[in-house]
């Protein structure tokens, strides 16, 4: 396991850099309609806009919108579901080393989403394809928590559209902690 | 607790001090598996506990971008479907286990005419059996009269 000083270093260095391989995640698929009834239906979020094509026209958006909240789905990556568990719980391949591959090398396999804020721009409409552009924000000390010592990560989202314009921005922060009483 | 509105209240009717309708959801194993997988996110601590266990969580527990649908939830099916969602911040508190109820409860703390649109800022928050699972503030543009 590697010295905390040389993980300090390693993660200040990402600080402002892109999260992943390059940091920008396409959407696999346009804003479409099936899944959006699919998350209307898991949250019971019946408001007419996002599934009601009738109400939707009579609405201010004049047609069909996605859930604003979906921003983030749209570019989840598409998961490998086998070896998930011996992954880390990780649903992806990951590309390389990132700073969560530090963190989970130095200990902090443990992962807890804490915060997420969310500007909305503007809606999106289907058929259209979103990118997510990822920047570090920043790394704390370790800190001890209700589930074991652990560090708070912070990255940067920006969303556009085709067109390159933002659509929506977001900053999320997880907790990558050591789980007590879980076998190391 | 009411049924979620169909139109969206008249800007001159909304007033600091108003409280949002409860919204209350019975969690279970499968409301946080469905809002996993909706929201398209497949890490195993919201599905799996056996792999929750090994993480130190008693069972599995809900997704962070499941709780912030279900905060545009209860904030639109008080705003209707004229209001839009422009921000949302939440911090997460205890954690959201199968097996209990999660109350919403909110009220307006902020409104102001801002670009042409009326703002009005919710100050909300979610509790369950073991304390306060969320809290957070929203803005949510109404259209103005005429």
């Amino acid at each position: 396991m590697r010295q905390p000083e040389d993980l300090d270093a390693r993660l200040r260095a990402m600080v402002g850099r892109p999260v992943g391989g390059r940091g920008v995640a396409v959407a696999p698929d346009p804003v479409n309609q099936p899944m959006i009834r699919h998350w209307a239906a898991a949250f019971e979020d019946w408001n007419p806009v996002y599934t009601d094509p009738d109400a939707a026209a009579r609405s201010r958006f004049g047609a069909i919108v996605a859930p604003p909240l979906m921003l983030q789905t749209w570019t989840m990556a598409t998961p490998k579901i086998s070896g998930i568990a011996e992954r880390g719980g990780s649903p992806v391949e990951t590309e390389g080393p990132t700073a969560l591959a530090a963190l989970d090398e130095a200990g902090y396999v443990g992962t807890l989403a804490t915060n997420s804020e969310f500007e909305i721009v503007r809606y999106l409409r289907l058929g259209e394809v979103v990118s997510a552009t990822s920047t570090w924000e920043s790394f704390t000390e370790e800190k001890q928590t209700r589930l074991g010592p652990g560090r708070f990560v912070t990255w940067v989202t920006t969303y556009t559209d085709e067109a390159g314009e933002v659509v929506g921005r977001q900053r999320f922060r997880i907790l990558k902690f050591k789980p007590e009483g879980a076998p190391a | 607790m009411s049924a979620p509105v169909r139109r969206t209240p008249a800007w001159g009717d909304v007033a600091e001090g108003d409280e949002l309708p409860d919204m209350a959801v019975d969690v279970t194993a499968t409301v946080i598996v469905a809002g996993a997988i909706a929201s398209r996110d497949f890490m195993p601590v919201h599905h799996d506990r056996d792999y929750a266990n090994s993480q130190g969580a008693p069972d599995i527990f809900m997704n962070i971008l499941s709780d912030t649908a279900y905060c545009s939830r209860f904030l639109t099916d008080w705003a209707g479907p004229d209001a839009v969602v422009r921000r949302l911040a939440i911090r997460l508190g205890v954690p959201m286990f199968p097996g209990a109820p999660l109350v919403y409860s909110g009220s307006v703390t902020g409104h102001e005419v801002r670009d042409g649109e009326g703002i009005v800022e919710v100050t909300f928050r979610a509790v369950n059996d073991l304390g306060e699972h969320l809290s957070g503030t929203a803005e949510l543009g109404f259209p103005l009269p005429g």
